[in-house]
């Protein structure tokens, strides 16, 4: 550790780190644009200068390292004018777009002119005119008028993707950052492009010009869409009052894990989320009959059935078809309720099918949690359909949200003669017209839990967004369920949330106790 | 007469031919460097010499090359700085063509004092005749077994290369010449790290210019006390002015360190042309900031210049008369170097081009009486702020037109 001082105040900082390091964690922001923790510094942009005593010029914060005794003054008159100075040029060559601009509101340029700035332009001469709109990839729109070379895209491409697809033509002001001929960035994790740009030249063919971001809210969540678990920020408009929106969520950012993700994640997380608003199920279907039931009473009619079918040791005509988009916590219970308290044997998991993973981030697997399922003791080993529908009475099949990438072939000639099928999914699905009773479940951005990623490591999540319409979670469906049951009401009594089960699950099975993030 | 170290016998026919040189006592400090002494000896020799870098920095040479780690397993690097693109500059040029074995003479007495077994000569793409007589004396030098394995019998190998840049001022700055050399963009790398420990290929680098190495036969033959007593002792050996511009013999000057510039000017070149009034020198290369004519007495060596806010830089003396109008070298500056600027770091890539434009318009005629402080500020934020010193190698000339020739440059403004 080294004492320095930052204006004026004292800090213990850990060696070898950098001013602006040292600042970020003393919360004192230190403006910077090429500067990102996840790149080698490039000191290219130079609004991170500031004042070290005893050194004749200003010194870069993103590269000087700290040493005993330093004083660095991030805020003299020194800096705020070299600030200005730098603002003041990359402003002059601007095109100052910002109310069509989707970076408007979370951009840098602006941020800093307000802090630093809010001066008249002196710029009196002729902008250089340069492309607005060229798709550099699949997901990408490039803005060459707004860009500031930061270069924070080409690093990332070199270092982070070694793809290379960008790189800075030219010299001078005539400087740009472009794709090479015949080149597109469509790489699995070319959206972070987006992310990573300090202003608003790569904006996101996705987002662009669907809301602006202030109208956006920021919650928390885990990508659901493959086995990394990596770390997000689900970020959905709550609609207006007089107007409301067609969807709720409009983007979904990545949020730091150096554990898991670094600062990253990849198009497939970032893009897929219409899940979570599209052809959702809100509503109970009962298809054998007119009547109209409420949970409560479906919850009895399910329970009443299967406890029936225990009672008359006829187990083995109950079966339970699962998924691992189910949580640990509703994994938990599910072993409880139907392995343990009634010994069920026919239980078999339909997951999403594997689609193409790579080297990086992204999983082969299409739900987030299977090694949670495996920890938990659960087969996932392909399923004997012909012994499993042997007979069936009473069906219960949890379908992912991902229902359309699901392979439900060996259940369609199944399901014939069996007296009940329910159906628990989040989703719409042709599928729905097979089964008794459909039930309205949640998605996992509207849940509480925990997943276990494929590295073993177990994340809680909590809801980033309300419930929709008549939707449960499961964990709510299945804690309710064995309350009807009548089984083991001492254990259950005391159960009441996914933090609950939560402790519960860690008591009995270590590996959730030893690995928690 | 002056004692003359690099263009002594610019006067003989054909000394660019290796047997004409050896005639002359060529190679003769290869094979005392090499025979006799060892790098040791020769570094504290050339410490001793007090040889300040030729290209511009005017960095000691001895301590440069003492900056590169003894004990690394990496391959170390000599890259020649041959890319003389600093607007004024032709001296180099001069050296290559006319004495190409001095050059490669001090490629391998350093090569053999820092350890090193390949050499790249980055020059100027522009060079290209220059560049086939080099490569023409280098495969000379590699037949007399100057160059190659086993130099003089001595295990000593080197391997020398000439790579031709493409035409960027930048690739003159040592790191940009670097990436370039690596097959990159030409753009300035972000120091510290210097090259002396991570350079060429993230291997120890010594970068230096033609005319340093030209002059380390010398030392290395007549000895540090020599070479210093023909310049100065703090700042050893003789400078080749390159003078250009209204002098009646412009041309190439050998003269020793701390030559008066007025000497320069009106003995050495004849006096100014057509027998036009001076107005202002250059006294450095472009870059260095301009002197009025009331400030020409004054010596040619590195401190004396500093003294004066200006900078000995490349030499390359670029004279100015009466008639000249200063607007016309500003814009000459500000075009320069928004061409030249890298783009990479802000101030530099925008400044510049900001600053060009103010200018391009004053010469429209569309000038008002703010423009001038608008340059002086933009250039202001260039210096000492820039990524490289190409920011303030553009900051300091036009700093200096605005301060000296104000009052000229005010008449070209509107009120």
């Amino acid at each position: 550790m080294v004492k320095i001082f930052i204006d004026e105040k004292e800090f213990e900082v850990e060696e070898g780190i950098t001013v602006l390091e040292a600042a970020e964690r003393a919360g004192l922001h230190i403006p910077h644009l090429c500067y990102h923790k996840a790149f080698i510094p490039q000191g290219s942009c130079r609004i991170c200068l500031v004042e070290i005593e005893g050194l004749p010029k200003l010194e870069l914060a993103c590269s000087t390292r700290v040493r005993e005794g330093m004083k660095v003054s991030t805020r003299s008159e020194r800096v705020i004018d070299a600030r200005k100075g730098v603002l003041e040029c990359l402003l002059a060559e601007h095109p100052l777009d910002c109310p069509i601009c989707d970076k408007a509101g979370d951009c840098k340029l602006q941020d800093y002119y307000e802090e630093y700035g809010l001066f008249d332009s002196e710029f009196k001469e002729y902008k250089e005119k340069r492309q607005k709109k060229i798709e550099i990839g699949k997901y990408l729109v490039h803005d060459q008028e707004r860009c500031v070379v930061c270069r924070r895209c080409v690093r990332f491409l070199r270092e982070v993707t070694k793809t290379e697809e960008l790189g800075v033509f030219n010299r001078g002001i005539h400087t740009e950052v472009s794709v090479y001929d015949g080149v597109s960035v469509d790489n699995n994790y070319s959206g972070n492009l987006v992310e990573i740009c300090p202003v608003g030249a790569i904006t996101d063919k996705d987002f662009r010009f669907k809301t602006r971001s202030w109208f956006l809210k920021s919650e928390s969540s885990i990508c659901p869409l493959c086995s990394r678990g990596c770390n997000i920020f689900i970020e959905f408009h709550q609609g207006f009052s007089r107007f409301p929106l067609p969807k709720r969520v409009y983007r979904i950012r990545s949020r730091e894990n150096e554990k898991i993700n670094g600062c990253w994640i990849c198009d497939l997380g970032r893009y897929g989320y219409s899940y979570v608003d599209n052809e959702r199920l809100d509503k109970i279907i009962m298809n054998d009959s007119h009547d109209t039931a409420g949970w409560p009473e479906l919850k009895s009619i399910i329970a009443k059935k299967a406890k029936r079918l225990v009672l008359e040791k006829r187990t083995a005509q109950i079966g339970l078809i699962l998924h691992t988009w189910l949580s640990n916590e509703e994994l938990f219970l599910i072993d409880k309720i139907f392995r343990k308290d009634l010994k069920i044997e026919k239980i078999c998991f339909l997951d999403p099918s594997p689609g193409e993973g790579d080297d990086f981030l992204l999983t082969t697997e299409r739900s987030p949690n299977r090694r949670g399922a495996q920890e938990l003791g659960f087969d996932l080993q392909s399923c004997d359909w012909a012994h499993f529908f042997d007979k069936l009475e009473l069906l219960l099949v949890f379908g992912s949200p991902l229902l359309e990438q699901t392979d439900f072939s060996p259940l369609k000639a199944g399901l014939e003669g069996i007296g009940t099928k329910v159906l628990f999914a989040s989703h719409k699905h042709g599928i729905h017209s097979l089964f008794d009773i459909v039930l309205p479940m949640s998605v996992i951005a509207e849940k509480e839990g925990s997943l276990t990623n494929v590295d073993g490591i177990v994340q809680d999540f909590s809801p980033a967004l309300n419930t929709l319409g008549e939707c449960q979670p499961e964990w709510k469906f299945l804690l309710d369920f064995a309350k009807k049951l009548d089984i083991d009401l001492e254990f259950f009594r005391s159960l009441s949330s996914p933090k609950s089960i939560q402790e519960e699950m860690k008591k009995q099975i270590s590996f959730f106790e030893k690995n928690s993030e | 007469m002056e004692e003359k170290i690099l263009t002594k016998n610019f006067g003989l026919e054909n000394l660019f031919k290796i047997d004409v040189y050896i005639e002359h006592k060529g190679y003769e400090a290869v094979k005392k460097a090499l025979e006799k002494m060892g790098p040791d000896e020769i570094l504290k020799e050339v410490k001793a010499a007090n040889l300040r870098g030729r290209g511009g920095a005017g960095f000691p040479a001895g301590v440069k090359w003492g900056f590169v780690p003894k004990d690394v397993d990496k391959p170390k690097y000599l890259c020649v700085n041959a890319d003389e693109g600093e607007p004024g500059t032709f001296k180099d040029r001069y050296i290559m063509t006319h004495n190409p074995h001095l050059l490669i003479e001090g490629i391998v007495i350093t090569s053999f004092c820092v350890s090193i077994n390949t050499a790249y000569i980055y020059i100027r793409g522009e060079y290209e005749a220059v560049a086939l007589r080099l490569e023409k004396a280098i495969s000379e030098a590699y037949e007399k077994k100057f160059l190659g394995k086993n130099i003089l019998g001595t295990g000593f190998d080197l391997d020398v290369y000439i790579h031709r840049g493409a035409g960027a001022y930048i690739c003159g700055e040592e790191t940009a010449l670097l990436e370039s050399l690596e097959g990159k963009r030409g753009n300035p790398r972000l120091k510290p790290p210097f090259p002396a420990s991570i350079g060429l290929f993230d291997c120890p680098t010594v970068i230096n210019n033609v005319e340093t190495l030209s002059n380390i036969p010398f030392i290395i033959l007549n000895g540090a006390g020599r070479f210093c007593q023909v310049g100065l002792p703090k700042d050893g050996g003789t400078r080749i002015f390159g003078v250009s511009g209204m002098v009646k013999k412009p041309g190439i000057y050998e003269l020793p360190m701390g030559t008066s510039l007025k000497d320069i000017v009106f003995q050495h070149a004849g006096g100014m042309k057509e027998g036009k009034k001076l107005k202002a020198v250059i006294p450095g290369g472009m870059s260095a900031p301009i002197l009025s004519a009331d400030e020409i007495d004054i010596n040619m060596d590195f401190d004396s210049l500093v003294e004066a806010k200006s900078m000995l830089g490349s030499a390359a003396i670029v004279v100015i008369d009466e008639e000249t109008s200063m607007l016309d070298v500003l814009a000459l500056v500000t075009k320069f170097y928004s061409h030249e600027s890298c783009g990479q770091c802000t101030p530099c890539r925008i400044g510049n081009s900001w600053i060009n434009k103010i200018v391009r318009r004053i010469m429209d005629g569309k000038g008002n009486k703010k423009d001038l402080d608008k340059i002086e500020q933009l250039a202001n934020n260039m210096l000492g702020k820039t990524l490289c010193p190409l920011g303030d190698a553009a900051a300091m000339p036009i700093l200096s037109i605005i301060q000296k020739f104000r009052k000229e440059l005010d008449t070209y403004l509107n009120n």
